[in-house]
């Protein structure tokens, strides 16, 4: 019995068979949310599903997909998704679907190029692939796996030295969400010329820097901003000559000044609700902004060489320390983690309870939001706390994560294949 | 009581003027001087489930069985304490018939210090088993107060809704009608058909009484122990990973 299992398991273990159990999986999940919307009470699918596509629907109708209110993201998003008007409901779900398995090929394919062996990349990327967390979310039509497959796609190309795809996807990136602007810093940094005998280079710390600054003030660079760049500031103008304001604040404005004052995971939220109508909530605003900015300064800086380890971190922090931050945000650095893991020498037992912990601390702040939402008691205290404990949690996690790691030899790191 | 009075006044004067007009022939209009359908209708409304997403259910039970053409509708005015989702509107038309009009945008996700208030047309389906008795449900969602100094809960008041009602064979403007003590009012035809239509009020209704509920707000006393606390936690773990980080980290400029 117990060889019949390891032998299913190590067939699983097998990419093409991997990807073919994760995708019939999230088929099932989209067919059983198809049963449950029609026989149910509880819906299945998301809210923001029926906003992509309602503001799909105004799209076909030569309208702005800003009509739909609450519809704060890219108009390429309601483009895309025309065929659930013209053709069939499901349709955002299943490419939403493919994007999810296709992360988890592209986490597989990393984690190959960075040294790990065919069997143990397949156990990694695994956690994405058979993880019901991400398959529950894309099945019920949240759009959030374009980002982690674009996401991803960057990173690899950028491993693989593939400038120009790395910068298109990059651009397209950061037009479909803003968060992965806080991964500029660390690309650049890590384009920078490194000299085939490595090591640091010597003399006067002021020299050093310049020299740094050398560096990274390169080709590579030049040619990842401009098409990156470029990418970025062509689809903005092209969206606002279509739509105009709607287009500039709803897609990215309403999420920079974003200020939810309703309950939420951020260890900011009753601070901000309380405080949303006095005069030094703008200063508090900024109380808030500082130690995620200056945190993400600072890891970028350390940890550049190590794009995936960075990238992880960034969005971990990003999120954590966010002014707003809802569970669909959790999966911007999962997808990033199965990257990270491989290089950690916790033991499993560690690991395990981290995950734990991690879970308790999402469970200890539903609970109270539970009670507020649907009963109607006064839990604002109770989530507050939460939200610092799980804050406090993350940070922790986070701490455990940088002191294990294990960075890639830098040799390995120095012998990327050429640039395209 | 007077109420009550004022009612019977009202349906003895309709019976009245109708019988000066009998000799034109049925209008259509003959649902207004029914005594018998409207002496003795209930409006009724009930809130069910707790929090902020509840229920309001209307029930109407006329005197005596509704004719085929006759339409009620319930004019039903929010308060800035509360929204109704459109868009869950909408999906419920499809998915359950709710016929639920509103007169203006509302937006989903302001605090109600922000929010002006809207009426919402609620057009009232029969139903067939009960003769006279028409029902709906309608989802309704609190908004987020404004903290408060002294108190961890905010009344919100839901007035009592109006009735008005429509028959198809029951011409407009005709001299007749606008002499009629009836209140009219003019509101969408249906919800398929946004254009206004002239609907009768029907007054004097069942002792009007509003519902409340009460919604949780922040608590403004705790401020300073809540702008305290969040700032040395954030500002903790900042440092804490700050360490972290710079005992770990490979800079390459220094």
């Amino acid at each position: 019995m117990g060889l019949s299992i390891q032998k299913t398991l190590v067939q699983l273990m097998k990419t093409h068979v991997l990807l073919s159990f994760a995708f019939v999986m999230r088929l099932l999940l989209v067919g059983v949310g198809v049963y449950q919307d029609r026989t149910m009470v509880v819906k299945y699918t998301d809210i923001d599903y029926h906003v992509f596509t309602d503001a799909s629907r105004y799209v076909t109708q030569g309208q702005s997909p800003y009509n739909r209110s609450t519809y704060r993201y890219t108009p390429l998003l309601a483009w895309m998704l025309t065929p659930n008007i013209y053709l069939t409901s499901v349709f955002g779900k299943l490419l939403f679907v493919a994007c999810d398995v296709l992360t988890g090929l592209l986490i597989q394919r990393l984690l190959l190029l960075r040294g790990l062996s065919e069997e143990s990349s397949c156990l990694h990327s695994a956690l994405w692939l058979l993880n019901p967390l991400p398959a529950g979310v894309s099945s019920r039509g949240n759009a959030e796996s374009l980002l982690s497959a674009l996401v991803l796609g960057t990173l690899l190309c950028l491993e693989l030295r593939r400038m120009r795809a790395a910068a298109l996807l990059y651009g397209l990136a950061v037009h479909m969400k803003i968060y992965p602007v806080t991964y500029a810093l660390p690309i650049a940094l890590s384009l920078q010329t490194r000299k085939p005998t490595g090591g640091m280079p010597r003399g006067a710390r002021s020299w050093r820097l310049w020299a740094f600054i050398c560096r990274v003030l390169n080709r590579d660079l030049l040619m990842f901003t401009l098409i990156s760049g470029g990418l970025f500031c062509g689809l903005t103008l092209l969206f606002y000559h279509m739509y105009g304001w709607d287009f500039l604040h709803e897609t990215y404005l309403y999420h920079l000044t974003r200020r939810d004052i309703r309950h939420n995971f951020s260890p900011y939220f009753y601070m901000l609700y309380l405080t949303a109508e006095s005069s030094w909530s703008r200063a508090l605003g900024l109380a808030a902004f500082l130690p995620q900015a200056s945190l993400l300064l600072l890891t970028s800086l350390a940890f550049h060489g190590d794009l995936a380890l960075c990238c992880f971190l960034n969005t971990a922090i990003f999120v954590s320390f966010n002014k707003v931050c809802t569970s669909q945000y959790f999966l911007w650095y999962l997808c990033l983690l199965p990257l990270v893991i491989p290089h950690l020498s916790l033991s499993l037992k560690k690991g395990v309870g981290l995950l734990v912990l991690w879970f308790a601390g999402q469970g200890l702040w539903l609970a109270p939001a539970y009670y507020l939402e649907f009963e109607g008691w006064d839990t604002f205290v109770l989530i507050w706390l939460a939200g610092l404990l799980f804050l406090m949690i993350n940070t922790y996690i986070m701490v455990s994560i940088i002191s294990h790691y294990k960075p890639e030899p830098r040799s390995r790191v120095h012998k990327r294949p050429k640039a395209d | 009581m007077m109420g009550f009075n004022l009612h019977i006044v009202v349906i003895l004067f309709v019976a009245g003027l109708h019988a000066t007009h009998t000799g034109k022939g049925d209008d259509g209009c003959g649902f207004l001087i029914t005594s018998q359908l409207l002496e003795r209708v209930k409006v009724a409304v009930n809130l069910t489930k707790n929090g902020f997403h509840r229920d309001l259910i209307y029930t109407v039970q006329f005197g005596a069985p509704l004719f085929g053409n006759l339409q009620a509708l319930l004019i039903q005015n929010i308060a800035s304490g509360m929204y109704m989702d459109i868009y869950q509107l909408q999906s419920l038309r499809e998915d359950s018939g709710l016929h639920v009009l509103l007169d203006s945008e509302v937006d989903l996700e302001a605090p109600a210090y922000e929010s002006p208030g809207f009426a919402s047309f609620i057009y009232l389906r029969s139903d067939s088993s009960v003769p006279g008795y028409l029902t709906s449900t309608v989802p309704i969602h609190g908004r987020y107060h404004r903290p408060a100094e002294s108190k961890t809960r905010e009344i919100v008041e839901i007035q009592h809704p109006k009735l008005l009602l429509k028959s198809d064979n029951c011409e407009n403007g005709k001299p007749l009608l606008s002499s009629l003590p009836h209140k009219t009012v003019n509101a969408p035809c249906s919800v398929h058909n946004l254009s206004v239509c002239r609907w009768f009020q029907i007054e004097n209704l069942q002792a009007p009484q509003s519902i409340t509920l009460t919604l949780p707000v922040g608590d403004k006393s705790l401020i300073f122990l809540v702008c305290g606390g969040t700032l040395f936690i954030t500002v903790l773990c900042n440092l804490i990973l700050t360490v972290t980080i710079y005992k770990n980290a490979l800079f390459e400029f220094l």
